[in-house]
């Protein structure tokens, strides 16, 4: 093991009477990609967020080259070498690109002591920056204007920029195509051939395998091991991280009856530059999985069926009624719902509770003679954050003390208990663990068959998709290439239906 | 200025981007209410009119330049007004009983102004308190504490060697109006060619990203706070040399008139997103609506309706902009 540029000892955190991280101990080498993996709400993200400087610890020390330092600020840890790309994306929309990357690190004129920024040498800086980590998106554009992933490369391009030594990517893939994915992959491995160092933190533990160095599991907040990539296994991983042996979950195939009724049809619907001529239905009780890359129109097409925005062309009938949404609203009181893809921007209430944000729609069902029957919500509402297993302390406090993938299990939450038809669910196990995901997805089934619920899950993991849905509509570039049945597909002819 | 990096790629000018620029809405409407003015009326566009004109925005202009930074960084400043006056009779004490020298009371004052500025902005920055309630309380303390130290009754006379700070003309264009559009030049530099001016658009535009970034966000909403104190005693101080008079009344009216250029000129309330010349087109709408209806014979009571109305088409334009890009 190369000698630790950076080491943590013995970091404690307290939120309130959350005990988010207990004793952790943890070091890098140079050169070295040290895997960080663990359930939702284990503590990584708070580990990386103390070692860039946005938390201290409660106890513990920071050394680098064995020197203990302290860090007030992100600004003190981006002296000493240390970036993030955070979990969330954490950029300002109303700028460019360029400027996004080179914030507070403008190059600055040489008149007034550096205080006047050279636009010129700032602006290719920064394209240099982004290229290295991605070549299609233009630097001029509107961060506002970009895609979730796109933003996501941009914010791994900021950390990049500041020319760290050691980079902190805290789930850096969970949006991001393949061809990104490689891309990024490659940044990677350059950045560690000029001897920096990464810690890297992801629910997709192929990925976790394929790049790391070492990898160490935190469960509840303390170490639970370190694995060496080369010989762990998957089972390995999901053991340490849950701290039993994973049960086996996958689904099994099924058939849904060909007598089922349709509950929506969809014919011809276009909506120029997002998707054109898509026809498909779906059955009472089926999940259909809508696979392909990002940017092939799926989230689009789940807008326009929820009302959001208007197709030019094409027709919808719901349970046998021609139907066109003009406002979610219409789409929710009809009973069909869309749980979004970006959870932080449309999903939460950040000011509010926990029960709070999994009840908002579903009020009304709680209203009493005077008062919101509120036992009874409160009640719901756990039955389904224990089904989820959801990690929270107290279901009063605010959301935004959820981690991350904890948030997401909250969001789905909220759909679960509306009574809904048709549920379309946009990326719904995105940074979710691998044990929950398969709860959620145990979940889904059983909605299906106990409530006839029909649901629509758009996955990038085709795996997810391959493992739940009954049939599966493939979309490429805005068009359907496809509809298959699930049973009998594999991953590689998914993509090659895709793609071909 | 939002889009500072996009100037290599777009023509220098087309339709589009000056439609997605924040104040082209407030330009077109200034251009057809002058040309509108200009027929109806025989005397709108009479050298002594216009400069009236100018003079009149040049001081609200002044208050809403230094509200633009505090908008934009995702605050709001109530106090300018009260700040303006209490530094214009300060100012006037400065002159009239400390014997400090004419050409020199203007820079007093606007360090003054600065320092009071400073209180607000120690509050909101230092403390993290609500802008709204800081300014609220101070807006009472400096509009208490003029009445406190005049008694009521305006400082008078300043004399003749001040008095060209307000009165005098620089080629025909009032002193006032050349400090006013010096001073939004400046800014607009500082705003689209300085960290400092940037780093206000990262904090007002996502908090959370130019901590992040290591950007010293606190003092970066302390000093914008403080500017908007000195420029509101700018403003106060030239009115005072304008009228010759320290006048306890001098900022009353100024807080409306200087938040409202700053949103007609495209400001967001949110933070993140506005425009110097913006603003400065903004002050000047006001003052031409002003000028509009006293030459129209148009009740003064009308006027308040009028510049209402103006504020709901402007939000209802800018809307649809946002909407078509
Ligand atoms: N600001 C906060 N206030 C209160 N509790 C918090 C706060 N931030 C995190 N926590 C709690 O600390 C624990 C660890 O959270 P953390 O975000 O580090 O998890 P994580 O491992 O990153 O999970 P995920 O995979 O879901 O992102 C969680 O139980 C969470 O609820
Ligand atoms: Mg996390």
């Amino acid at each position: 093991m190369p000698d630790p540029i950076f080491e943590a000892r013995n970091i404690s955190k307290r939120f309130g009477p959350v005990r988010a991280l207990n004793e952790v101990s943890i070091a890098i080498g140079a050169g070295e990609l040290h895997s960080i993996i663990g359930e939702n709400g284990a503590g990584k993200s708070t580990l990386m967020n103390i070692f860039c400087g946005r938390l201290r610890p409660d106890t513990g020390a920071l050394l680098i080259d064995r020197q203990p330092v302290h860090f007030s600020s992100p600004k003190q840890a981006a002296a000493a070498g240390i970036a993030i790309a955070p979990q969330e994306i954490n950029l300002v929309p109303a700028l460019s690109v360029a400027e996004n990357i080179m914030l507070g690190a403008q190059i600055g004129a040489r008149i007034c002591g550096g205080a006047v920024i050279d636009w010129k040498a700032t602006r290719a800086e920064a394209i240099r920056h982004l290229h290295e980590v991605d070549d299609q998106i233009d630097p001029a554009s509107r961060v506002g204007d970009l895609s979730k992933a796109q933003q996501q490369l941009v914010q791994i391009a900021r950390a990049a920029a500041t020319d760290a030594r050691i980079l902190i990517l805290d789930e850096p893939t969970a949006t991001l195509t393949h061809r990104e994915t490689a891309r990024l992959f490659d940044y990677i491995r350059s950045f560690k051939a000029r001897g920096h160092s990464i810690f890297y933190i992801s629910h997709r533990l192929d990925e976790v395998k394929a790049l790391s160095d070492r990898i160490t599991v935190l469960r509840d907040g303390a170490l639970a091991g370190t694995l060496d990539p080369a010989t762990a296994t998957r089972e390995e991983m999901v053991t340490l991280m849950a701290g039993r042996p994973p049960s086996a979950m996958r689904q099994e195939p099924r058939r849904i009856p060909g007598d089922a009724p349709v509950v929506l049809k969809v014919t011809g619907l276009t909506r120029p530059g997002e998707f054109q001529d898509l026809s498909f239905s779906l059955r009472k009780g089926e999940i259909l999985g809508v696979s392909g890359l990002i940017g092939s129109g799926r989230t689009e097409m789940a807008k326009c069926l929820f009302g959001l925005t208007r197709a030019t062309a094409g027709e919808i009938e719901y349970f046998g009624q021609k139907t066109r949404f003009t406002s979610p609203l219409q789409a929710i009181q009809a009973g069909l719902i869309y749980l979004p893809e970006e959870r932080k921007q449309e999903g939460i209430f950040p000011l509010l509770s926990i029960v709070e944000n999994a009840a908002m729609p579903s009020m009304a069902r709680f209203r009493g003679l005077l008062a919101m029957r509120n036992r009874e919500m409160l009640a719901e509402v756990m039955d389904y954050i224990a089904l989820l297993k959801t990690r929270i302390g107290s279901p009063r406090d605010a959301i935004t003390t959820l981690s991350g993938g904890n948030q997401q299990k909250v969001i789905i939450a909220r759909w679960l208990m509306r009574d809904a038809k048709v549920l379309i669910m946009d990326e719904p196990t995105r940074g979710i663990d691998v044990n929950a995901k398969f709860e959620i997805q145990a979940v889904l089934r059983r909605l299906t068959e106990e409530r006839g619920l029909s649901i629509i899950l758009i996955s990038s993991e085709m795996e997810e998709v391959l493992d739940v849905a009954d049939r599966i509509l493939v979309m490429h570039e805005g068009r359907a290439r496809g509809i298959v049945d699930a049973a009998g597909e594999s991953q590689e002819s998914l993509l090659k239906l895709a793609m071909t | 200025m939002g889009d500072k990096m996009n100037t290599s790629r777009a023509s220098l000018f087309s339709l589009q981007r000056f439609w997605r620029w924040e104040a082209s809405g407030i330009l077109v409407a200034l251009v057809a209410l002058a040309l509108l003015l200009s027929i109806a009326t025989d005397n709108f566009m009479s050298s002594y009119n216009i400069s009236a004109v100018a003079r009149q925005a040049a001081f609200v202009g002044l208050v809403a330049l230094g509200q633009t930074l505090v908008l934009m960084v995702g605050g709001i400043d109530l106090s300018v007004g009260a700040a303006a006056g209490l530094s214009a009779i300060v100012g006037s004490i400065a002159l009239t009983q400390w014997g400090i020298h004419p050409w020199l009371i203007v820079p007093f004052t606007m360090g003054f102004g600065l320092l009071i500025g400073a209180i607000n902005g120690a509050f909101v920055a230092g403390l993290r308190l609500n802008p709204f309630i800081v300014t609220l309380a101070t807006w009472e303390i400096f509009a208490g504490l003029t009445l406190v130290i005049t008694g009521g009754y305006p400082i008078r006379p300043l004399g003749e060697a001040f008095g060209v700070f307000g009165k005098g003309e620089i080629f025909g264009v009032p002193v006032p109006v050349v400090i006013f559009l010096v001073a939004g030049a400046i800014l607009i530099w500082v705003l689209g060619q300085t960290r400092f001016g940037r780093n206000i658009f990262a904090l007002g535009g996502n908090r959370d990203a130019a901590v992040l970034a290591g950007i010293r966000v606190r003092w970066v909403e302390f000093a914008a706070f403080a500017l908007a104190g000195m420029f509101a005693a700018l403003a106060g101080i030239l009115y005072a040399s304008r009228m010759d008079a320290g006048q306890p009344s001098v900022g009353e009216g100024w807080l409306m008139g200087a938040i409202t250029a700053a949103i007609l000129g495209g400001t967001s309330l949110r933070g993140g997103q506005g425009s110097i010349v913006g603003t400065i087109l903004g002050a000047l709408l006001l003052a031409v609506l002003a000028n509009g209806t006293v030459l129209l014979n148009v009740s003064g009571f009308w006027q308040r309706v009028i510049v209402g109305a103006v504020v709901l088409v402007a939000v209802l334009v800018d809307l649809l902009r946002r909407r078509s890009n």
